[in-house]
């Protein structure tokens, strides 16, 4: 669905996200305008509250923005209803959350294919053989979740996120629950569906070493973003974020 | 502690309010019955009050009187002789009969009433006690002159100067008599609950009713002034003739009173006891399930309790106090709704009366209030215990994170399943071996229990074949395997639907049964083509029914070729044990009655009886241990005990089982002379339709007989079968209400417990709809999964009581009524759909964002 003209996957125009009135208001995001290209791996961080999570939910439509627009290609999400959304979640949206990503009733292939199923649809066989080596489950398809480590189970569910080709893949902290090791080989997979597949992918993390798979950094702070890195390393994307905690701390 | 639990409490109304529906329902079932019972009964003591206003000492018959044969009168002597005593102001002899049913003067057909009596009595001028007066017109003079209430008028259509036909028991037949006034009841009233009453001459009604004029069948006395009741009580004691008995009339009414609520409550608690059961055996599972629920959603408020130091009996303790206020609350509202249902069943019991019974309120005496708290407290607390014992065993651990704990391995279960279920079965076969129903009916009990606590093993197996059927697409199978994944809560919510479904499809299959035996069984051994029957709600057979003039009238009508009348008594001591099952009969001819009924001679032989011989059929034969010409001592309603010899035995079928037939000279030892049936056969090519209008003709004159052809007969049969079914069915509704808040629980607790797996549904694309099927389809396999196994289990039940009762030849064959069964299924799916609609709604609403944050 992206056309030829733009190559951006998701953008957002001026968006605002405020939550409560009065005292107990929150602002979420401040007129925040982000885009984020196709065929990228981007990481979006930020200190706790800073808005990274807001923004994301409200890219993916799972959130509505309380002023501004969001795109998915260019399909404005904002203001859609809610069999809109899901219909744009379930065709063109993959997702990653950081736990309890799996059904627990279904086996590790029949998560793997519940978006397609639920739409509707067959799988090209030729890419889930390719989805499946990639994650390396082979043997391990007939198990299910409560069978599986947490990084089989997370690796599942970026086999379940890929499977029906969406234009972009969100993940929320994707290695938040997992030991170094199986985080890194999530990660791997991540970036290596990126360089080899084409495929988009938008991360929320606070893990500098989980930012340094991605070929773009963008920093929130406050609800707005206030830098970005390009090609990072985990240390220099560890230093930017001193910065913002110390001019955060102090503002 | 106590704090705590009474807040996490109050957090909780929603899911506590279905489990005190439960309570409520089946409270006010069991208190409903008390209160109903109780207060028709204070209605009843204030009738008998009015009626014996101013009575202060009856003389009437006594039990050993009522008895005796003939019935002892009390002679114009002997009232002179009581009024004669120094403390009587005043003496009025009883002369009276019920059974005087007067014929509705513009349709000619009887006018009965529901239940009240119909009576006749004797007059002589004003009421001394002045009961009734006159209202207009004058007391009967002559052999052919009444007077009537004003109901009785009413209900006849007729006044004062017309002619009224009024048909006269003991004498057994219909008179014509001219209307010389009518009377009302102290008080301006019409009737007293609703009877007829025709007051005749008292001479006319004395040769009428008791043979010969000077009998009275009883006595009031009014005492003096300055005479107590029971100093007049003691002065008449002594003259009281043989028979009869005096009493005061306070100790007249309360006795009259009391028997009537014996009757009452005995009526009450057939109704209202199955509904009761039912509702609190269902309310069990639906309160354990709550409960449980319950203490899984605070596994982590316990730990916290437990990590700060409570003490596994206090967590047990604060999990039991809230059973106890939920079963006080339950109560409460039951008691309430039981006093309501007791007020509209005395409204409209008096209404079906269709007269003015005295209003006294309602009334609630100390039983049914102490009762419902009882066995309401009871009902919770024991359904709460284990989950309160479960809720103390979460660690400590669970307050700081996630404990996973697996469901316990079904092995235990197993064992105890088996414990109950194994003897059950070989008791059940014991019992339809042994043809005896005490092991069947213990058996059923055990399997059934068996059954229960084995459910949660047949859930995956019968649960997932209903899930093949009924899940279609992704969101139908996801559906499925959230009905799967916790055998234990699917069986335990499953069980509440099982029990009632279980009753009725027993109950089906037993009513389909009995409707196909007694259609093959008329169809095959009855020859009479024309029936004549006696509605037995009117009184005692003997005392109702036609006399031997009709059946010789019958005989005359052209076209009948044979009539067989039966006498039947159902107080007959036999062998000197209880009345035979099938009852006592008696009948002019056993040679021709053998050939209408198709009887077969097994021993001895069916020729017409001699007096002194009977026969009986090959069950009492057998199970009494008799020989063929042997003599049993036999004592019918009145008479002495005489001897009986055996001359026959016929083979039991449903119809003739457990029965004995006497020659017609038996008759006169019988309640009374009346036939209460006769079975009519017909010439060769006569006009049925004909010979029942012959045959109405004759009977017109006897108010309480009927004539039908067969299929009338029949139809009287299957509509009594629908009856007892239709009560059942509403035993399934009640039943399946509570079974509907039970699904309707446990899917309120998958969906809170499973908010993050539903988040990511819908954030992977699954629609609103697509959610609302999913969480039906869960709803309708548990429905189903409990109405089929409730089918299975009902229908071994009852094919395993019907074929008891075929060893028994009550039944010849077993019936399965499959379209009922399926009924059955479709409504549970149908339940199912509608217990899901709320939480399915609540499901699809849930906010995405929200199912899947993290904190």
């Amino acid at each position: 669905m992206t056309t030829a003209t733009t190559n951006i996957a998701a953008r957002a125009v001026d968006a605002w996200k405020v939550y409560g009135s009065g005292e107990a208001q929150v602002i979420a995001l401040r007129g925040v305008d982000v885009e984020l290209e196709a065929g990228h791996f981007t990481a979006i961080m930020g200190p706790s509250g800073s808005g990274k999570s807001t923004l994301m939910h409200c890219l993916a439509g799972l959130d509505a923005l309380t002023r501004g627009q969001a795109f998915i290609g260019e399909t404005q999400i904002t203001g859609l209803s809610d069999s809109g959304l899901t219909k744009l979640r379930r065709d063109r949206v993959g997702f990653i959350f950081q736990q309890f990503n799996l059904l627990p009733t279904l086996t590790a292939e029949e998560n793997i294919l519940l978006p397609l199923s639920i739409a509707g649809r067959k799988p090209d066989p030729d890419w889930y053989k390719t989805v499946i080596t990639t994650v390396g489950l082979g043997d391990r398809l007939g198990h299910r979740p409560s069978q599986l480590s947490g990084g089989q189970q997370q690796r599942v569910a970026c086999a379940r996120a890929l499977v029906a080709k969406p234009e972009v893949i969100f993940a929320d902290e994707p290695t938040g629950n997992l030991d170094s090791r199986s985080g890194a080989e999530v990660l791997g997979f991540l970036r290596n569906s990126v360089r080899d597949f084409g495929q988009t992918i938008v991360m929320v993390t606070h893990d500098p070493n989980a930012a340094s798979y991605a070929d773009r950094v963008i920093f929130l702070a406050d609800g707005g973003i206030v830098d970005e890195m390009l090609e990072p390393t985990a240390e220099g994307v560890l230093d930017k974020l001193k910065n913002l905690d110390v001019t955060a701390g102090g503002a | 502690m106590l704090r705590a639990s009474l807040k996490s409490l109050f957090s909780r109304k929603l899911r506590l309010t279905l489990a005190i529906v439960a309570i409520v329902l089946g409270v006010s079932f069991l208190s409903g019955a008390f209160v109903l019972t109780d207060s028709l009964g204070a209605r009843f003591e204030r009738l008998f009050t009015s009626i014996n206003q101013n009575v202060d000492v009856q003389v009437a018959l006594s039990d050993d009187g009522q008895d005796a044969d003939p019935t002892p009168r009390i002679t114009q002597a002997q009232i002179d002789a009581m009024a004669a005593l120094p403390g009587a102001r005043s003496v009025s002899g009883d002369v009276s009969a019920v059974g005087v049913i007067p014929f509705d003067r513009e349709d000619g057909k009887p006018a009965t009433t529901s239940g009240a009596p119909q009576i006749g009595g004797g007059v002589l001028g004003d009421d001394p006690f002045a009961l009734v007066q006159l209202a207009d017109g004058r007391w009967p003079s002559t052999d052919d002159e009444i007077v009537i209430t004003r109901y009785t008028a009413n209900q006849t259509h007729s006044a004062t100067g017309d002619r009224l036909r009024v048909f006269l028991p003991e004498v057994n037949e219909a008179r014509e008599f001219t209307i010389t006034g009518t009377a009302v009841y102290d008080g301006d009233r019409d009737s007293l609950a609703g009877e007829t009453l025709i007051l005749f001459e008292e001479g006319f009604a004395q040769r009428t009713f008791y043979g010969q004029e000077g009998l009275f069948s009883g006595a009031y006395l009014g005492a003096r002034d300055g005479v107590t009741q029971e100093q007049l009580r003691e002065q008449v004691a002594p003259i009281v003739p043989d028979g009869f008995e005096a009493k005061t009339g306070e100790q007249a009414n309360e006795d009259a009173a009391s028997e009537v609520q014996a009757g009452l409550s005995a009526i009450t608690t057939y109704f209202f006891g199955p509904f009761a059961i039912v509702a609190l055996l269902v309310g069990i599972f639906l309160i354990f399930n709550t409960f449980n629920i319950l203490v899984a959603q605070r596994a982590s408020e316990l730990a916290l309790f437990r990590a700060m130091g409570a003490s596994w009996g206090q967590v047990t303790g604060s999990v039991l106090i809230e059973a106890v206020l939920v079963g006080v609350v339950g109560s409460t509202l039951g008691l309430l709704a039981g006093i309501g249902l007791g007020l509209g069943g005395s409204a409209a019991l008096t209404s079906l009366i269709g007269a003015q019974l005295p209003g006294a309120g309602i009334t609630v005496s100390a039983t049914p209030v102490i009762l419902a708290y009882v066995v309401g407290i009871l009902v919770t607390v024991v359904s709460a215990f284990v989950p309160a014992i479960r809720a103390s065993s979460v660690p400590p651990l669970a307050a700081m994170r996630e404990v996973n704990r697996p469901d316990k391995p079904l092995k235990a279960l197993t064992i105890v399943g088996l414990v109950f279920a194994v003897p059950g079965i070989a008791l059940l076969i014991l019992g339809l071996v042994g043809s005896s129903l005490t092991p069947l009916l213990f058996g059923s009990l055990l399997t059934f229990l068996g059954v229960v606590i084995l459910s949660p093993l047949l859930t995956r197996p019968l649960a997932g074949v209903i899930g093949r059927v009924v899940g279609w697409g992704m969101s139908g199978r996801l559906g499925v395997r959230n009905a799967l994944r916790n055998p234990r809560r699917t069986a335990v919510t499953a069980a509440a639907l099982m029990i009632g479904v279980t009753l009725v499809s027993a109950a089906s299959v037993l009513g389909e049964s009995f409707t196909r035996t007694i259609d093959q069984t008329i169809n095959q051994s009855v020859g009479a083509e024309v029936i004549i029957q006696t509605n037995t709600t009117g009184g005692p057979p003997g005392e109702i029914g036609f006399p031997d003039r009709a059946t010789e009238q019958v005989r005359a009508v052209p076209g009948v070729d044979q009539v067989v009348p039966l006498y039947v008594s159902i107080e007959a001591r036999v062998d000197n044990a209880a009345p035979p099952f099938g009852g006592t009969f008696a009948t002019d001819d056993l040679a021709v009655m053998r050939d209408m009924f198709s009887m077969k001679a097994v021993e001895g032989d069916l020729r017409t009886l001699q007096p002194g011989e009977f026969v009986a059929d090959e069950n009492t034969f057998d199970s009494r241990g008799w020989e063929l010409g042997q003599s049993v001592p036999i004592q019918l309603d009145k008479g002495a005990e005489q001897q009986y010899r055996l001359v026959g035995v016929y083979e039991s079928t449903p119809i003739w089982t457990d029965t004995l037939v006497l020659p017609k000279q038996a008759v006169a030892g019988f309640a009374g002379p009346l036939a209460l049936q006769g079975y009519v056969s017909l010439d060769d090519g006569a006009d049925t339709d004909a010979v029942v209008d012959g045959v109405e003709r004759v009977m017109a004159d006897y108010p309480l007989v009927t004539v039908g052809d067969r299929s009338a007969l029949l139809d009287q049969f299957d509509s009594f079968i629908d009856i007892a079914l239709g009560i059942i069915y509403v035993l399934l509704g009640v039943a399946i209400l509570i079974a509907l808040l039970g699904i309707l629980n446990t899917l309120l607790l998958s969906i809170f417990e499973r908010t993050r797996e539903l988040g990511l549904l819908r954030a992977v694309g699954l629609n609103r709809r697509g959610v609302m099927r999913m969480v039906g389809t869960e709803s309708v396999v548990m429905a189903v999964f409990g109405c089929l196994l409730g089918i299975i289990l009902g229908v071994g039940l009852g094919a395993a009581l019907s074929s008891a009762l075929i060893e028994r030849d009550f039944l010849t064959v077993i019936a399965i009524p499959w379209v009922s069964l399926i009924v059955f299924v479709v409504v549970a799916a149908v339940a199912g759909v509608l217990a899901a609609l709320w939480p399915a709604w609540r499901a699809a609403r849930l906010n995405v964002l929200q199912a899947i944050a993290y904190e």
